[in-house]
């Protein structure tokens, strides 16, 4: 049997990873503060057997994600906030800390900071609490007050979000669907990350590239399906070759 | 079968439940007191097909692997308690709170609601009760011959009866609650909300002191939907919902094409 058609059903097979890619890119375009999955191919040579060393697997593989702003939209809420330019959130997750864009935040029964997932949002020195009876907001570099509703002269300073900045190739998406440092290691606090107050980050996931990539992705599995089609022509012409009533 | 099919499919129920939200915010555009939801979207847990990090000989690795995402699900629906504006009715029991109180109401079975609807009338006994007939708490009679009630800032409530003005009666004290997690709160209908763990126990006191607002007569509170946001929303959900469907006709063509084989 030819090893074409494992050539060709290799192809199908790391097709069909790149349609979930994007199936899922295309799933997440509303999702606050997603990042888009970058994906990619590559070949891998076919080992062993006779014959020129003509032919190569195609196998699909993740580029990591696409790093770029997505588009701002205001909500007018007090604690919403969006990253403008490059920085992350500073989250708690179950394996240490990991850092999100979506800084769509609430206050829970106790006061406590935290996502709408329930993670609670890292401040520069530990976890940030809202005391009661106060209004709280978020200032542009990341501050957190709350201002005494009996006394609006008095603010009280909260503490600061804790807004890492590490280099984009350090950062990878985790099967949570959150960001962490290769390394594992916690990043540092970085004071040039500023935050737009009121709003939050949408998706960046540009749906013109997807919808494309898609197209594209189809055709492509066409055509190897059309290769498998054509081996088992040819298999079927050398085998009546050989018939002996032919 | 193919994963991206079911990937899609979560993509289309997620928008689905963006217009269903944004439905029930436009249905409730008039609804007195009424504070707009926003759904909140997050990723599914990705599959991961080769792990990263793994050794691709003795001193390399691979730098990244292949994580495929499974698609999204909604997680809240995040009330936003923005305030509303204020409309003059001139209703003598009409009262809007400018702050981040609650109007307390007695329920049938014994729990107490809470409501930012202040449109209340007087029952049969005198009773001031909400438009659906539900007790104010602490309760508030207003007797027979009452020619004007006043309700001050701080919930004062004074009347004028049998046309003595010179001697106003006064009724009562009507006390506000807050929460220090309102979005925590449960919406039961009928504009009341319950509390839950997440929201934490009320903090009753006097209007007008702490972040309770004062009490306006004489006015509601409008919804505090946004229709244009809520539209400009729809659409986007809409073309979100028909890209998915593309994709779900995209997996279903390529697996036309295997069944050829």
């Amino acid at each position: 049997m030819d090893r074409l058609i494992y050539v060709a059903m290799t192809g199908a097979k790391q097709t069909e990873y790149r349609q979930s890619t994007v199936a899922n890119n295309l799933a997440n375009a509303n999702t606050t503060g997603f990042r888009a999955d970058l994906a990619a191919f590559r070949a891998v040579p076919v080992l062993g057997g006779p014959g020129l060393a003509t032919r190569a697997f195609a196998v699909e593989q993740g580029a990591g994600s696409d790093l770029s702003q997505g588009s701002f939209q205001q909500t007018g809420r007090e604690l919403d906030a969006a990253i403008s330019g490059d920085g992350w959130f500073a989250v708690q997750s179950a394996s240490g800390e990991a850092y999100t864009r979506n800084g769509n935040f609430v206050v829970d029964a106790s006061g406590m900071l935290k996502t709408y997932t329930g993670l609670i949002v890292e401040g520069d020195s530990g976890p940030l609490t809202i005391p009661e009876n106060t209004q709280a907001s978020i200032a542009a570099d990341g501050t957190v007050s709350a201002i005494d509703l009996a006394n609006p002269a008095q603010a009280v300073e909260v503490g600061r979000l804790k807004l890492v900045n590490p280099a984009a190739a350090e950062m990878e998406k985790g099967l949570d669907g959150l960001f962490r440092r290769r390394n594992g290691e916690a990043g540092q606090p970085d004071p040039n990350v500023r935050l737009s107050v009121g709003g939050i980050e949408g998706s960046n996931v540009n749906a013109v590239d997807q919808l494309v990539t898609m197209i594209a992705t189809q055709r492509h599995y066409d055509m190897q399906i059309k290769l498998l089609q054509t081996a088992e022509q040819n298999s079927r012409s050398a085998a009546s070759i050989l018939s002996l009533n032919g | 079968m193919f994963r991206s099919l079911l990937t899609a499919k979560t993509g289309m129920d997620a928008m689905q439940f963006n217009v269903d939200v944004i439905s029930n915010n436009l249905a409730n555009v008039s609804t007195t007191g009424f504070k707009r939801e926003r759904p909140v979207f997050q990723d599914l847990l990705y599959q991961n097909l080769r792990q990263p990090g793994s050794a691709t000989s003795q001193s390399t690795q691979l730098p990244t692997g292949l994580d495929v995402g499974t698609g999204v699900s909604p997680v809240a629906t995040a009330r936003i308690f923005m305030q509303g504006n204020m409309q003059l009715t001139d209703g003598p029991l009409d009262m809007a709170i400018n702050g981040a109180g609650f109007f307390q109401i007695a329920m049938p079975d014994g729990k107490t609601a809470y409501t930012r609807d202040g449109s209340f009338q007087v029952d049969n006994q005198g009773t001031v009760v909400t438009s659906n007939g539900y007790p104010l708490e602490p309760a508030l009679q207003v007797p027979l011959g009452t020619t004007k009630v006043t309700i001050a800032k701080d919930g004062t409530v004074t009347a004028i009866i049998n046309n003595d003005s010179a001697a106003p009666t006064q009724l009562g004290n009507i006390q506000l609650a807050t929460f220090i997690n309102p979005p925590g709160l449960q919406a039961v209908g009928g504009n009341l909300y319950l509390e839950t763990a997440a929201s934490g126990a009320p903090t009753v006191g006097t209007p007008g002191t702490n972040s309770l607002g004062a009490l306006n007569q004489g006015y509601v509170e409008a919804s505090n939907v946004n229709v244009t946001e809520e539209l400009i929303n729809m659409i986007q959900a809409q073309r979100a919902y028909e890209m998915n469907s593309r994709s779900v006709r995209t997996s279903d063509e390529m697996l036309q094409k295997l069944g050829t084989l």
